[in-house]
This record gives C-alpha cells, structure tokens and sequence, in this order.
C-alpha cells in the first residue's frame, strides 16, 4: 500500500499495522487520567542538521496533549532502531508502555530525498503496533516528524493528532507595526500574510482551511476582511457603519457570523462569505458578540451581559431559542467549541484573574485549566484536544502557548519576543 | 566643466538668499492674522467656520474637554460628566452642520472582542445622554477601538485612564 501526496510528501509506505486503540477523551476531562508513559528513542542515521531530532520533535509533540510522559531514553544501551530483536523486559523495567523506533537514510543517491521507517511498539502485548515509511524532501524532516506523532497519537487515542496542523496569530511590535502570520501549530516556519500599522483581532480559520477572516483598525475603525490563503487576496467583508467585527465561520465555510453596531450596541448578524446575505440574529439592549459556530450547524454559542455580567449563552439560529450555557462564576466570555460540539472552553475572570475553563456541554462538568492571571483568547484544537491561548510572561509581554484539555500540560510556542496574541488553528488536512 | 559648477554654486546661493528672506519677513512665531487669511486652525473657510461654531469649540472650557470616564466594566456615566455632555449637547444643537464622533475605549482586562462591545456601550451611553438633551442622531457616529489603544501593563487604578469614552469631531 503506498501513497503518494506530492503536496508535502513524496510517499508514505504503510508496511504494518495492528487495531488501533482508542481513549475515550470525554472521560480523562478532570485531569485524573495517567500519562501513558513512552520512549522515543534516538531515531539511527542521518540527522537534521542543526535543528531538533526526529525523536525530540515526536516527543515534544506527544508532551503537549498531556496524555503522555515521553520517557528519557539516555541511559538506553544500544537503542534499537527497528522492531527487530526488541528487549522487553529492558523497556519493562523503565516503565515505558510503548516505544517508537524509527531510522533515517538517503532514498537513493539520485533524488537526495529522505527515507523514515519508524515503528510503534507495545512493550506489555510484546507486538509492533504499526509500521510505516516516510519519503521526502529533506525540508520536509519536521514535517515528517510530526506525521509519525500524528500517527502515534491516532494509534493510541483513536484521534486525530494535530501536529501537521497550522497556526495563526497576531504580533505586535512597539504598538507601531501589526502582522497577521502563519506557522506550525509549535510556532515553526512563521510567515506574516498580513502587515499593518493598525490592529489586527479576532483572526478565525475557515473549516476547508483556505481562508483567515480577521477584523483590522485600518480604516480607522474595525472592519473585516477575509483572506485567502494561497491567493494572497482579500475582499472587505464587512464595512457597515459603526464597528465590524467578531467574525465565525459556519462548519461548511460558507457563512460568517458577525458583529455589528451600526450607531448602537453590538449585534450579530450572519452574513454570506461572499457578503452577500447579511440577517440579524438577535436584537437585545445588552452587548451580544464573540459568536462561536457550533459543528452542528444550527447553534451558535456567544457572549452576552443580559444577565448583568457577561455569560455564554447559545442560539438556536432555526428557532432562535436562546439558551444559558455557563453558570459557574460571575464573568465568562470568549467561548469556544470542539469539533464534535461536545466541549466548550471560555475565558473566565476568577476573583480578579482571568483563567482558561472548559466545560462539558453533556455533563456541565467545569475545569479551570489554566492559572492566569491574564490569560485569553482561548480557541481549540481541531481535535478538540488541546487549547491555544495567550497568557502574560512575568505579567508583561503577551505570549501564546498550549494547554491539554486536562489542564496537565501548559507549553509556550515560542515564535520570537514581540507581543504575540488572538491566535487561531488551523483544520487538520490531509 | 568648472563653467557648470560654477552655475550650480551661483543657482545654490541665489535658492539659499531666496529662503533667508523669506524668513526675515514672516519669523515663525509671529502670531496669525485672522483678518489677512480666510484659513484657520482646521484648514476650513471662514463661511465654514461660522458653520460649525469652531471659536466656541477652541475656546469654551468644556468644549475643550472630551473624555468621559467610566468604571470597570461599567457604561453608565457617572454625574460628574453631566456639564460637560450639556456643554456638547448645547454647541451640537446650535450648530447643526457639526458632526460628532465618540469612540469607545477599554482597559485591557478581559477578552479584545468584549472590549470592543464595551467600549461601543460607553460611546453609545454618550450618544443616547445627548439625545437624551436634543441632539439629532444623524449628528452623531459612535465607534469603539476596545482595548486596542489600551496601556497593556497598567495596574489597578492606572487602568481606569483606559475606561473612556472620547469626544470627536469631525472637522477636528
């Protein structure tokens, strides 16, 4: 079985492959969860030059999730690199649960591509869960990386991982300069697709992955645009009296939800992505924004200070029933919802520090995963495992990171030293 | 050769003599006068400036204050601030070719998009206490920059600088 992607790879070799198993994530929600602990060794062969390791990389990607500890394989006397002659009771005896092998060589002298055979291996069943081959470019060595964690991740969770997916965020420099850029979803290979003089909020990723709409100052005013990814071009969305803003795409990338003031409060629309379309939602003397598209298609979850303080609430846009959604704490805002609409992160003000709280829409079960004291911007995963956020570093500069859904692991993304802030992920492609 | 130089140095002195006495006869920080120009502080023209009233709004102590403040995440406005809307209601309502626009801010507590909406309540908390005296909505844009302009680093009371409403126009 080979495919061959020439978009990012030259060809992946499924050689072998086992059941895949499967964690069900609803239930480790509360952090009680153990780490599943595994060795990545040193993968044998050639290196990236300069920068970090293939085992470093798959390691650093699984730590992220907090539902693995990757063990330190230092001490390993002659570190396998396939699934050849494994010593279990060695990994044994270092507690390691799974252990991923893998080698890299030339594909051939001709094409001066890359060639990673890596295996997963269950040390406690004794079996090679899956085997597979990545070829190509040597640029791509990260890329490749992050594929084996992907599929570790998707062996072992029975989820997608996210670790080939992209970024987007804004960076702020000396309160003069504003850009719009793109990256890894671990702040590698960084690209501004945007550079103003004026703020630039609210960037959202459509589903389909081919546009970033985002609200900028430099009219003057908020206003948003919408901008396509390979193209380069944007069109004006929105530029309606008043202030334009809080744009969220529908599941299908064919609708945007959006928040208008004309010469009063903020009100959401829906609007058509070509702009056409627009209709109001809702009308209400309180602040009404921050909609966030359920995957349903039919609820959209939103901010609103009709009760005093602000809270979620959800509408119902078919029969436009509008519902409460949060109760616990006095001031929540920004929420977001997981791909399977099972999950909702918000940002909410905890006697004065503004913290990351997820929620589980079935149980109404709330876990405060992140300690602030000023942390925002919450958006997850398309995985719906882990949340990007912002966060204040020594309460100065605005800085993103990652949080595990179950509040085990907080990790900066580093891309560099200026204000970074109101990010958004990517979709997951193929 | 030396004949072009010497042209270039000649038509270098004459540009040099031209602008010394251009100085010499207008210094700099001689005051204007307004009867020998019909331009003014704002670039309009007299009929204009008539218009719109622009000695009064230059000149009236309250006119010359434009920021309401508000508390934390708050819009309504606070007694204190009543003079100075009625200064603005009064000066909007006497010239009706006058054109305000107030702009929302907040502090950078909390989410940019809510500070956005917040920031748009206090401007609109500004519009409707001028409406409230008379004031024409046609007369009147209301706009919020949130927590953009913001101190980002402010601590406690510093931030309430932040929580403002400011006073615009147009021809400003």
């Amino acid at each position: 079985m080979i495919y061959r992607i020439y978009s990012l790879f030259v060809g992946i070799l499924l050689l072998f492959s086992t059941s895949i198993y499967s964690l069900e994530v609803i239930e480790i929600l509360g952090g009680k969860a153990s780490e599943i602990p595994i060795a990545i060794v040193p993968f044998e062969g050639l290196n990236n030059t300069g920068g970090q390791k293939a085992h470093q990389i798959i390691s650093s990607d699984l730590n992220r999730t907090g539902l693995f500890r990757p063990l330190n394989t230092s001490g390993i006397s002659n570190p396998p690199s396939s699934d050849i002659n494994i010593n279990y009771t060695k990994w044994s005896a270092i507690d390691a649960q799974f252990i991923v092998v893998g080698r890299v060589e030339s594909e051939n002298s001709f094409s001066g591509n890359i060639k990673i055979t890596w295996s997963l291996i269950d040390i406690f069943k004794e079996k090679t869960v899956v085997t597979m081959r990545y070829i190509g470019k040597k640029s791509q060595y990260r890329a490749i990386a992050h594929k084996v964690s992907d599929n570790v991740y998707e062996h072992l969770t029975g989820s997608k991982g996210v670790f080939h997916t992209k970024i987007a965020y804004v960076k702020k420099v000396n309160n003069k300069k504003y850009s719009l850029n793109v990256a890894d979803f671990d702040g590698y290979n960084s690209r501004p697709i945007l550079n103003t003089t004026q703020p630039i909020i609210s960037p959202r990723w459509s589903p389909d992955g081919e546009k970033i709409a985002y609200v900028s100052f430099e009219k003057k005013k908020p206003v948003i645009y919408i901008q396509n990814l390979k193209t380069g071009k944007r069109t004006l969305l929105a530029n309606f009296k008043g202030n334009n803003s809080a744009p969220a795409w529908s599941p299908d990338s064919r609708k945007l939800a959006i928040v208008l003031t004309y010469n009063q409060n903020s009100q959401i629309y829906t609007i058509n992505a070509d702009g056409t379309g627009i209709k109001q939602l809702m009308r209400s003397n309180a602040i009404n924004t921050e909609p966030s598209w359920a995957p349903n298609g039919e609820d959209i979850y939103f901010s609103s200070n009709r009760g005093g303080n602000p809270q979620i609430y959800k509408i119902n846009i078919n029969d436009d029933e509008i519902s409460r959604v949060t109760y616990e704490g006095k001031y929540n805002l920004s929420p977001s919802i997981s791909y399977d609409g099972k999950l909702l992160i918000f940002l909410t003000n905890d006697q004065g520090k503004f913290k990351v709280a997820i929620q589980n829409l079935i149980s109404n079960q709330v876990l405060k995963i992140s300690e602030g004291p000023a942390d925002e911007s919450p958006i997850f995963a398309p995985n719906g495992h882990l949340v990007l956020f912002t966060y204040k570093d020594y309460g100065k500069t605005t800085k993103i990171g990652t949080v595990s859904i179950n509040g085990l692991k907080r990790l900066p993304i580093n891309v560099g030293s200026s204000i970074i802030q109101e990010p958004t992920w990517g979709p997951i492609t193929n | 050769m030396e004949e072009l130089q010497l042209k270039k140095s000649l038509l270098l002195l004459s540009l040099v003599a031209t602008l010394g006495a251009g100085c010499s006869s207008t210094p700099l920080d001689a005051p204007a006068d307004p009867s020998a120009s019909n331009s003014n502080y704002y670039g309009v023209d007299a009929a204009t400036a008539e218009a719109l009233g622009l000695e009064e709004l230059r000149g009236n102590q309250l006119l010359s204050q434009r920021s309401v403040f508000f508390d934390f995440n708050k819009y309504d406005i606070k007694p204190e601030f009543q003079d100075l809307i009625g200064a603005h209601a009064q000066y909007l309502n006497n010239h009706e070719a006058a054109r305000m626009i107030i702009k929302g801010n907040a502090d950078y507590r909390g989410s940019h998009e809510y500070n956005l909406s917040l920031g748009q309540k206090r401007s609109v908390a500004v519009k409707d206490a001028l409406n409230a005296l008379g004031v024409d909505d046609a007369q009147i844009e209301t706009i919020s920059y949130g927590e953009e302009y913001a101190n980002q680093e402010c601590q406690a009371d510093a931030c309430g600088q932040d929580r403002r409403a400011d006073i615009t126009y147009e021809v400003e």
